[in-house]
């Protein structure tokens, strides 16, 4: 193998991907969270709230992710300087934005799909709205949830590359940066050309870790149906 | 320290020929890719839910690359990394080619479940009739099929407006990179990010009032 390979997948590995796969941790638990409550509540007959959880989750599907991105990069340090962050943490909130608006439309279809002497059953036993269903439907509606979360985690992975655009140093921005290094003349780098080995290097990665979600997601739907 | 007020009808006002053009751009490069992708997608889609030899296999493993990797380092292999085996293209070309890669795949599959959700004694019935392959694809399994699949291909088509904002990157200027560009100059960033926000919002909220039109318009009458 050449010589410049090695620093290269050794820099991409070690900087970049953890940062990868932190920030899809957090964005991908966050979404579960809030896209779970959002959703629960959406099932509720009151006209405002839904009104509003509606507006929230249309906007961020409507929305190309990287304009949120920008938007609480750029934008939310405009409101107030409290709201800077830094890139990563950006992009993980906007990815929280996105991930969980698609969480919550999948949790309505999945609450309303459990039959309703579930509900009636549990009401008789004495729980109130939220022990009703923090311990009986949500249980059963998880089971119904499962792969379309497995296809979001393995989009979110995917996802997190967004923070290169802003100079988060991710899998991609690793790539980028050593890209840059190689193509440098001599003092700096090697002056010579390698784009398309490093970002096919990067693809190979994100191969890795994103197939087995798909294809654990393509058999969580298959199992379910039957 | 600069003290920013929100004048979104100033920005907009001021800039609007120039974002008008930006808008222009990112419809010129999704209407190319929606064509293109349409295209792969019936193909690549006819190919594999009739199992033809070779194209599937090449199908599968197309879709698969696409799905598992994130789109921005598919352009960033284009932009990037053809150039060093002498492929180098215009960054209108890389926009526009780049989503239909993207949307292609995801086209083949929504086309592969809609001819495959024909049912077959349809096709049973035209070859019974005395039409030959081809022709039993062309008159039935086509135009079924291509309605079975209209939402989710209608859901790709979505995606790849969105995701021409990726064109960003490569310094392309469609809306988001016109709309952030003219923000960099003069500071209104929270007009630029309004007036993106209200421009994609526009589009995708449109389209997918599109899609419930053509749902009913175009169900099948004994699916509905």
């Amino acid at each position: 193998m050449p010589d410049w390979v090695q620093p290269v997948v050794d820099y991409i590995l070690t900087e970049g991907l953890p940062n990868t796969l932190r920030v899809a941790a957090v964005a991908v638990t966050g979404s579960a969270i809030v896209g779970l409550l959002f959703g629960t509540l959406l099932t509720i007959r009151f006209l405002p709230l839904r009104a509003l959880l509606r507006l929230y989750i249309e906007v961020f599907r409507g929305l190309p992710i990287l304009v949120t991105v920008f938007i609480v990069y750029f934008g939310l340090p405009t409101i107030s300087p409290s709201l800077r962050f830094e890139a990563l943490t950006a992009t993980a909130i906007a990815l929280i934005l996105w991930g969980s608006a698609q969480v919550a439309e999948a949790t309505r279809g999945a609450v309303q799909s459990i039959p309703r002497e579930q509900h009636e059953a549990a009401s008789a036993l004495g729980f109130g709205w939220v022990g009703r269903h923090a311990f009986v439907i949500l249980p059963q509606a998880v089971r119904r949830l499962l792969p379309p979360f497995v296809s979001l985690l393995a989009n979110i992975i995917q996802n997190t590359t967004l923070a290169q655009v802003i100079g988060g140093l991710e899998l991609l921005e690793a790539a980028e940066r050593q890209n840059e290094r190689l193509t440098a003349p001599p003092p700096i780098g090697l002056g010579e050309i390698h784009s398309f080995a490093i970002f096919g290097f990067v693809a190979a990665v994100f191969f890795v870790l994103s197939f087995p979600l798909t294809r654990l997601a393509a058999y969580l739907e298959k199992r379910l149906v039957v | 320290m600069l003290v920013a007020t929100y004048d979104l009808w100033g920005f907009v006002s001021e800039n609007w020929q120039e974002l008008l053009d930006g808008l222009i751009r990112t419809l010129k490069v999704s209407a190319f890719a929606i064509v293109g992708a349409s295209a792969i997608g019936i193909v690549l889609g006819a190919a594999r839910a009739h199992r033809v030899p070779v194209v599937s296999q090449f199908t599968a493993v197309y879709v698969e690359i696409i799905r598992n990797t994130p789109i921005l380092v598919q352009i960033f292999m284009i932009f990037y990394g053809l150039p060093q085996l002498g492929v180098t293209l215009e960054p209108f070309t890389v926009a526009w080619i780049s989503v239909m890669i993207w949307g292609g795949a995801f086209n083949s599959e929504n086309f592969r479940a809609g001819f495959e959700a024909v049912p077959y004694r349809y096709r049973e019935a035209a070859l019974a009739l005395g039409f030959g392959p081809r022709s039993t694809f062309l008159n039935v399994t086509f135009p079924i099929g291509t309605r079975i699949a209209l939402p989710s291909s209608i859901n790709t088509y979505i995606s790849i407006v969105k995701n021409t904002s990726l064109m960003y990157v490569i310094g392309y200027s469609e809306l988001t990179t016109t709309a952030l560009n003219i923000s960099n100059l003069t500071l209104e960033t929270p007009e630029a990010l309004t007036v993106l926000a209200i421009a994609y919002l526009a589009l995708v909220w449109s389209l997918s009032w599109v899609i419930r039109l053509l749902e009913s318009h175009l169900a099948l009458p004994e699916r509905s």
